[in-house]
């Protein structure tokens, strides 16, 4: 079963799915080891990674290759930022080709003019909605498996008002996106009625600081929505402990001794090394014989 | 030894024009080489059809463009004029841009004034970005290299959209705000060619093109124009489409490739064209001795 088709099936079960938010292979195996149905590339992070801000720096190619190593990292399905899309409708159509190429189960669109500007920033400029719709519709066509999820998202409640904002989602919707995405409501008010008022399922992005009031996930369920992401838990946590352990070592000289609670191997663990110490005990030859086990 | 951009650099200041070849991928960069021009091009039509099969209408993005700028760099060992369309975005995207060249070893890129996605600058359907925008592009490409003998292109496509007055006011503007090179895409005849570089201080480019768009001249005639860099983007590649048509209709035809082994490049200039010679004295400067034993 194609990990697009998993996602379907998750959809249609009743529960919201929680997709915290990966921008590597780390990311994205302890997201799934905890036990998430789904794992989510953020955009932010994968410029952070590459030691850019989220201005719209990275070209496709790169979220493309980023993208490709998260789902090959997980079983779980991989739902990525594909920004607009990276140009008009033929830039999105071999958009949609190589993140499906890499085994990513569906992407999110928006409709901001390239380059873009991270959803929770201001000065937001948004294109017109029937060149956002065309390109939706390349979208959907472009794309091979038609379980391949197209998620649509809007970056308009900024500049334009959470009315155009509802009706752009339901337009999509229309177009043949899967999934609508409504960028930075900006009221606990506006985010109830936002799978009210749209007509198909619903996704809820979950910013820290951002221009969207604090939500508990469980209210977030009930007020319909199907999928909730978490883009920044992780890259913000790791830069507060990086922060912490780097801050420690340069002033107590010494490696904090809760770092010290593993052995390599055990770390290796993390990552896959059990699969492979099994490969190595398949494939072991006469004259490499003994296979050096790894404690 | 003298950086590439440096050997540009020089290049420009001197009498003669310089002719860059257009390739699109490795094989090209060492035919260029071996054949003795002074410089090398990498065409960004090409490059798409290269890498994607596709035209040249905007698809490919700046690191793929970067990628096979560096390689071809590498393997030419040429100063290398590359393609970089309109530099991919804003003014934050072109500084990303140049930088990105300039780790790839490029000696020049030209960047134009169309709407991302572009077009070929011999098609139709092109429209532009106004030209404060693109001023501002071009400062921001000035700043950002880190190497000051690095060259930047400003590339107008405005002869098509706002007409031959428009492009060459468009070029006089880029020249001000600092742009090394002036390249007005796709002029369409003698009056015009003659008009841009008097009408420019800087060194002025001519693109070469298959089109028909623009005249087919000499280099002489080129020269004589007063046009200080030349670019022939396609003609390699044009030249190699018909060549591997006729392989494989012959293998269609005969059943066999015997017929053409008198028409194709031996396995032995195959390979030292690749540089074989090379790679035998690496072999017996780094080969143990029981290494070179076995292999040989």
């Amino acid at each position: 079963m194609s990990k697009a088709k998993i996602l379907r099936n998750q959809l249609a079960a009743s529960d919201m799915l929680i997709a915290p938010g990966a921008y590597d292979a780390i990311g994205a195996k302890l997201i799934e080891q905890a036990g998430f149905p789904l794992v989510y590339m953020t955009g932010a992070g994968t410029s952070a990674s590459l030691g850019y801000p989220d201005y719209g720096l990275l070209t496709m190619s790169e979220m493309v290759e980023k993208a490709g190593i998260l789902a090959r990292s997980v079983q779980v399905p991989v739902i990525c930022d594909a920004d607009t899309g990276y140009g008009n409708e033929l830039n999105m159509i071999r958009t949609v080709r190589e993140f499906e190429s890499r085994g990513v189960a569906g992407i999110h669109i928006e409709d901001q003019v390239m380059p873009k500007r991270c959803g929770h920033l201001d000065n937001k400029e948004i294109e017109p909605l029937e060149k956002y719709v065309s390109k939706l519709r390349a979208a959907v066509d472009a794309r091979q498996d038609p379980d391949f999820l197209i998620i649509a998202r809007t970056d308009s409640r900024a500049s334009l008002g959470f009315e155009e904002a509802i009706r752009r989602g339901n337009a999509a919707l229309e177009a043949g996106a899967d999934l609508i995405f409504i960028e930075a409501p900006q009221t606990m008010e506006e985010v109830q009625a936002i799978p009210r008022l749209i007509n198909g399922p619903c996704l809820l992005n979950v910013v820290q600081g951002g221009k969207t009031p604090e939500i508990n996930l469980k209210d977030a369920q009930s007020m319909g929505f199907k999928v909730s992401i978490l883009p920044g838990i992780l890259l913000r946590a790791a830069v507060n402990i990086f922060d912490q352990v780097l801050d420690s070592v340069k002033k107590e000289h010494t490696v904090p001794a809760f770092l010290n609670n593993a052995t390599p191997h055990q770390n290796f663990r993390r990552f896959g090394a059990d699969q492979w110490d099994e490969l190595r005990r398949c494939y072991a030859s006469e004259s490499q014989s003994a296979v050096k086990e790894n404690q | 030894m003298t950086k590439s951009t440096t050997i540009l650099r020089q290049l420009l200041a001197g009498s003669e024009p310089i002719r860059a070849p257009g390739v699109v991928d490795c094989i090209g960069a060492r035919i260029v080489a071996k054949e003795g021009f002074e410089a090398i091009y990498m065409t960004g039509a090409g490059t798409t059809a290269s890498r994607l099969g596709w035209p040249d209408v905007g698809l490919l993005t700046m690191t793929e463009m970067a990628d096979n700028a560096q390689r071809i760099a590498e393997a030419s060992g040429l100063p290398v004029v590359a393609d970089a369309d309109t530099g991919y975005g804003g003014p934050l995207n072109v500084q990303r841009t140049v930088r990105a060249y300039e780790r790839a070893g490029v000696a020049a890129l030209h960047i134009e004034d169309q709407c991302w996605p572009k077009r070929c600058g011999h098609l139709d359907g092109k429209t532009l970005i106004p030209v404060d925008v693109m001023v501002s592009h071009i400062r921001a490409a000035c700043d950002a290299r880190h190497d000051q003998d690095f060259v930047v292109i400003a590339r107008t496509d405005a002869i098509a959209v706002e007409g031959f007055e428009a492009a060459l006011e468009r070029a006089k503007r880029y020249e001000e705000a600092g742009a090394d090179v002036l390249f007005v895409e796709a002029p369409r005849d003698m009056t015009q060619l003659a008009t841009i570089p008097k009408h420019l201080k800087k060194p002025s480019l001519f693109n070469m093109a298959a089109s028909g768009k623009t005249p087919f001249l000499s280099v002489e005639e080129i020269k004589a124009l007063g046009f200080k860099l030349i670019l022939y983007p396609n003609f390699m590649m044009l030249a190699a489409i018909p060549a591997m048509h006729k392989v494989l209709q012959e293998l269609k035809r005969t059943g066999s490739v015997k017929g053409l082994v008198n028409e194709v490049a031996s396995f032995q200039d195959f390979f030292n064209l690749l540089g074989m010679d090379d790679v035998k004295a690496l072999e017996e400067k780094y080969l143990t001795n029981e290494e070179s034993r076995v292999r040989y």
